[in-house]
């Protein structure tokens, strides 16, 4: 069908666009502020399209941003594709939220995703991060309406 | 909603059950890169090969920070740059009058080390490199560069900055290389206290302003303030460049060791410029001048 068709590379561009977000290189103090681009472009992809984004292409998409930050491979791949599992498995109820407490749900997926992260770390002898290793995930609930509704508005217009 | 993707395996197990099959699957296989890629290289050389086709993306991702840094340049006040320009030539100066006493000390080591039929001395070439981008993964002690194979760069190759020791070359690529910062806590650099000359390894903590010395001898003379330096052996770093100073020295009676904390000199989390030590060429004794009786 052509419509999803042209959501699809909506989806992907979007996509590709985080991955470069989180590589830009940011002044010394922002960078422990960085949002987690990449898990909010695939949330709000797998939360409202639900099967445009398996598993599969939440792993790939992984990798490719391990293999761009640096870190262990697989890593990421991971954390993403826990976190389009759990909306996957939650996604009519999250669908249904009020959009405060959707936001809510979204916290609590990332703030998940940061304790997978650490308890990796752990397993790798590496030492615990400071407090604000867990500044992120609330940075990116901030920027989590406005992302909604650019991605939303961008598909529209792909649907147009 | 159906899901697209499901084939045959939801026939035995369910929708539900499929989708936790396959999440398990990917789970596990994701374990096993990680395992793979922490004990073993094959997966380091594949990232390495991919990160080498991806050089231009980041060089396009670097290039608003540059190009801001440029304008930043641009329009600097006329007294900062004065400003700055009266500070480097203070430090010109001083590093000036260093080197004279450095030259002549070099040439009476030299002497004297043809006197004792010695090895040869060495001298060293640098090359000048800017770091492009530190690793966004807080945990990865590395950062990029901006010289890669054809400056001549070598993985390897010991990288400092003006005040010591930043580490070593991992990854090579055209432009651009990796560096694995001396604090990353798989990397051990050979050392050796100058004070009393005992020999051991600086381990990194993970802690950018932290090293430690485990295998320090619970007797041994080692005190806070005393300057660490390397060692040579193990031929990857060369001899007698700074590395950091004794900060803290704990003694437990229980243990075989004490624990020698070190405050590098180098600035692993803050500096920008680095030099690669380039080239160790050996240099010939000059004779002692022959002295008329």
């Amino acid at each position: 069908m052509n419509t999803s068709r042209e959501s699809r590379s909506v989806m992907l561009l979007t996509i590709v666009a985080a991955m470069l977000l989180s590589l830009l290189p940011l002044p010394e103090i922002l960078v422990p502020l960085k949002p987690y681009w990449v898990a909010l472009v695939i949330i709000y992809w797998s939360l409202e399209t639900g099967g445009m984004i398996n598993l599969g292409m939440a792993f790939l998409v992984g990798l490719g941003l391990d293999i761009l930050s640096g870190s262990l491979m697989g890593m990421h791949a991971l954390s993403l594709v826990v976190m389009v599992f759990l909306v996957q498995r939650f996604r009519y109820r999250l669908r249904f939220f009020p959009p405060w407490q959707q936001a809510l749900s979204v916290l609590g997926l990332l703030v998940n995703d940061r304790i997978i992260l650490i308890w990796i770390t752990a397993l790798l002898g590496e030492p615990m991060p400071t407090w604000q290793y867990w500044l992120p995930p609330l940075i990116s609930i901030a920027i989590w309406p406005w992302l909604f509704l650019l991605l939303d508005s961008l598909r529209a217009r792909a649907r147009r | 909603m159906a899901n697209t993707e499901s084939s045959g395996s939801s026939r035995w197990f369910g929708e539900e059950g499929a989708r936790t099959a396959r999440l398990m699957m990917y789970i596990l296989l994701a374990v096993v890169l990680m395992s793979m890629d922490q004990r073993g290289h094959y997966v380091a050389k594949i990232r390495s090969t991919v990160q080498v086709a991806f050089e231009p993306v980041f060089f396009l991702v670097g290039w608003p920070a540059s190009a801001l840094r440029t304008l930043s340049e641009q329009f600097s006040s006329r007294q900062t740059l004065i400003a700055d320009n009266r500070q480097l030539q203070q430090q010109l100066l001083k590093t000036a009058a260093a080197v004279q006493t450095q030259a002549a000390l070099g040439q009476e080591n030299q002497r004297l080390r043809h006197l004792l039929q010695a090895t040869h001395g060495r001298a060293y070439t640098f090359l000048f490199a800017e770091m492009i981008r530190v690793d966004l993964d807080p945990f990865s002690h590395k950062v990029w560069i901006d010289r890669g194979a054809k400056e001549g760069v070598f993985a390897g190759q010991a990288v400092i900055d003006g005040l010591g020791i930043v580490g070593q070359v991992e990854d090579v690529m055209g432009n651009s290389s990796s560096v694995r910062l001396i604090s990353d806590p798989d990397h051990a650099l050979p050392v050796q206290i100058n004070r009393t000359g005992l020999r051991t390894v600086a381990y990194g903590t993970g802690k950018t302003d932290l090293l430690l010395l485990p295998n320090v001898p619970l007797q041994a003379d080692v005190s806070p303030g005393d300057m660490i330096v390397t060692s040579g052996l193990g031929d990857r770093f060369p001899p007698g460049f700074p590395v950091g100073e004794v900060e803290q020295v704990q003694r437990d009676g229980g243990e075989t060791f004490a624990r020698v904390y070190v405050r590098p000199f180098a600035a692993l989390d803050r500096g920008r410029e680095v030099l690669l030590i380039e080239r160790v060429t050996k240099v010939e004794p000059v004779p002692a001048p022959v002295e008329e009786p």
